[in-house]
């Protein structure tokens, strides 16, 4: 393949520099179309399921207290190591693990979902909120309560029943039903399991028509 | 008695060309937004109309530092250079008739001769700032300066020679009332030539050389801050809006229109002066920078020539017709 750089211009078009009109049209087009920025914070970016934000430990609606069982999964996976669980068993009731503390550093974290998606009870996860930032870092570095003050938080933002709450992480793609512990074989919706999901190039495909009526560019 | 009148419509000159310049400020980064389709400023009080003040205001208190190795004297009287010969060229601009502080008769000399000086503003701050990113700045604008301030001035020489003046409210009534009798269409050459040599004595895009952004980071006011920044930035906003003037009263006719306003005689004047605000952006949202060779070429083997054969054509068909 030969690439010409400087391409052939007859001379009516090297006289009335063509090309420059060209670009000072399309600018001027562009003068008019609606712009594509959006005014943070009066206008909140629209959050789409299987958003990954602050982290909150869910609460068990039966003992109020965490799910966690301390199987270190989450700590052990964790790429940027900020999961840190102190934990002790209970004697008396047939060597069952209780949480003593269940610490995250927020500042670390990179947000990539593995510990939500190794917990076999469900009990970390990361909420749909994405405005906690903090003048100090001491806010920022959760121990438990703050994590289940997160969860409480965000099951009050929720518009339907917290019991009904799905997060797609729960349930790993690509894994077959019958290799996933009891609690993560939960009804996700299809685009999140199996070969439906969508991820990368098909989910643009399919999540097309909502950004364009958004954004207004037309390329 | 006449000393004091004077005073007040320098006063009130001045006041208003600041205001213009803020608000060009505001006109170019709303316009250079929605052309990238971005908003541009849209904090400061409705869409951003403050802006400029608090602009202002901020660079007006802003830390003015000087660099310890610079040349002092030089460095601070650069901007000011800049600004006053800028400022001074305003006084022969005809804005309506009769409105008008100097009407002397060398107006079109005194401006080139203002613009000039204003290019010496840039090169002795380039000098002065003792920084590399400056020197070349510098060295840039002289550059630009030797190629372009000559095709600048022979691509007026058309003019002169149709109006047979250099005062500039002459011009402006040779021209008459009509579209016909602008100097846009038996001018255009000279037109054409005019308004590139424009771009580059203004330092705009695409012959910003000296004030490269991406290159030089701001080539000749890197060094600068505050106050004396602003200054300078002032210094290229007046800059544009006397050049843009030049051009309105050179080729469109000045503040002649379809018909005349009664209340404020200059409309058709600003708003000739807009149109070429607005062309100066829109070309600024557009174009990339010239290389600093492409721009000599540009300067010494295209334009000077056209000049050149303009001159000689317009000079040949004013002996025949006239």
């Amino acid at each position: 393949m030969q690439i010409r750089y400087k391409p052939k211009r007859n001379w009516l078009a090297m006289l009335f520099q063509t090309e420059i009109l060209q670009g000072m049209a399309l600018t001027l087009r562009r003068l008019f179309s609606r712009p594509i920025t959006r005014q943070y914070p009066e206008e909140k970016p629209q959050i789409k399921t299987g958003f990954r934000g602050q982290h909150a430990l869910v609460r068990d609606p039966r003992t109020g207290l965490t799910k966690c069982i301390g199987c270190m999964r989450c700590a052990v996976v964790c790429p940027s190591r900020c999961i840190r669980i102190r934990s002790h068993k209970m004697k008396e009731e047939w060597n069952r693990r209780v949480i003593d503390d269940y610490r995250i550093e927020a500042l670390r974290c990179v947000y990539c979902g593995f510990c939500e998606e190794v917990c076999p009870v469900n009990a970390i996860v990361l909420t749909e909120i994405f405005e906690y930032g903090a003048y100090d870092r001491q806010a920022l570095f959760f121990n438990m309560e703050q994590l289940l003050g997160n969860w409480d938080r965000f099951a009050a933002r929720m518009n339907h029943p917290v019991e009904e709450y799905v997060n797609p992480f729960w349930r790993p793609r690509g894994l077959p039903e019958q290799n996933l512990p009891a609690a993560k074989r939960m009804p996700v919706s299809a685009e999140w399991s199996g070969d439906q999901q969508v991820v990368g190039k098909k989910w643009r495909q399919h999540h097309g028509s909502e950004q364009s009526c958004q954004g207004g560019v037309d390329v | 008695m006449n000393v004091i009148i004077m005073l007040l419509q320098i006063v009130v000159l001045f006041i208003l060309v600041m205001l213009h310049v803020a608000y060009a400020t505001y006109f170019e980064r709303k316009i250079i937004g929605h052309m990238q389709v971005r908003m541009g400023p849209m904090r400061v009080g409705w869409h951003g109309l403050l802006q400029p003040i608090a602009d202002g205001i901020k660079s007006f208190f802003k830390e003015d530092i000087i660099p310890e190795q610079a040349d002092r004297p030089t460095f601070l009287a650069a901007p000011i250079i800049c600004l006053v010969a800028m400022m001074t060229s305003l006084s022969v601009l005809p804005f309506a008739k009769g409105w008008v502080l100097a009407d002397i008769n060398i107006g079109l000399l005194f401006i080139f001769a203002m613009s000039s000086l204003a290019s010496y503003g840039v090169v002795l701050a380039g000098w002065a700032s003792n920084s590399k990113f400056s020197f070349l700045g510098g060295l840039r604008s002289m550059a630009q300066v030797i190629s372009y301030e000559i095709a600048m001035g022979l691509s007026l020489v058309g003019v002169m020679l149709l109006s047979g003046s250099l005062n500039l409210s002459r011009i402006v009534e040779a021209q008459g009332s009509s579209v016909l009798g602008m100097y846009l269409l038996p001018q255009c050459i000279g037109f054409f030539v005019f308004f590139i040599a424009m771009l580059a004595e203004t330092n705009r895009v695409p012959f910003d050389l000296p004030e490269a952004e991406t290159e030089l980071v701001s080539g000749y006011c890197t060094e600068y801050s505050g106050m004396r920044y602003a200054i300078f930035f002032m210094a290229e906003y007046i800059g544009m809006m006397v050049m843009a003037s030049i051009g309105t009263i050179c080729f469109l006719g000045g503040w002649n229109g379809p018909f005349a306003v009664p209340l404020f005689p200059p409309l058709w004047f600003v708003l000739k002066v807009y149109l070429f605000m607005f062309l100066f952006i829109w070309i600024r949202a557009t174009l990339p920078r010239y290389r600093y060779d492409q721009l000599m070429d540009l300067g010494w083997k295209l334009l000077i020539p056209l000049a050149l054969v303009n001159i000689v054509l317009t000079a040949c068909i004013k002996a025949m017709v006239g």
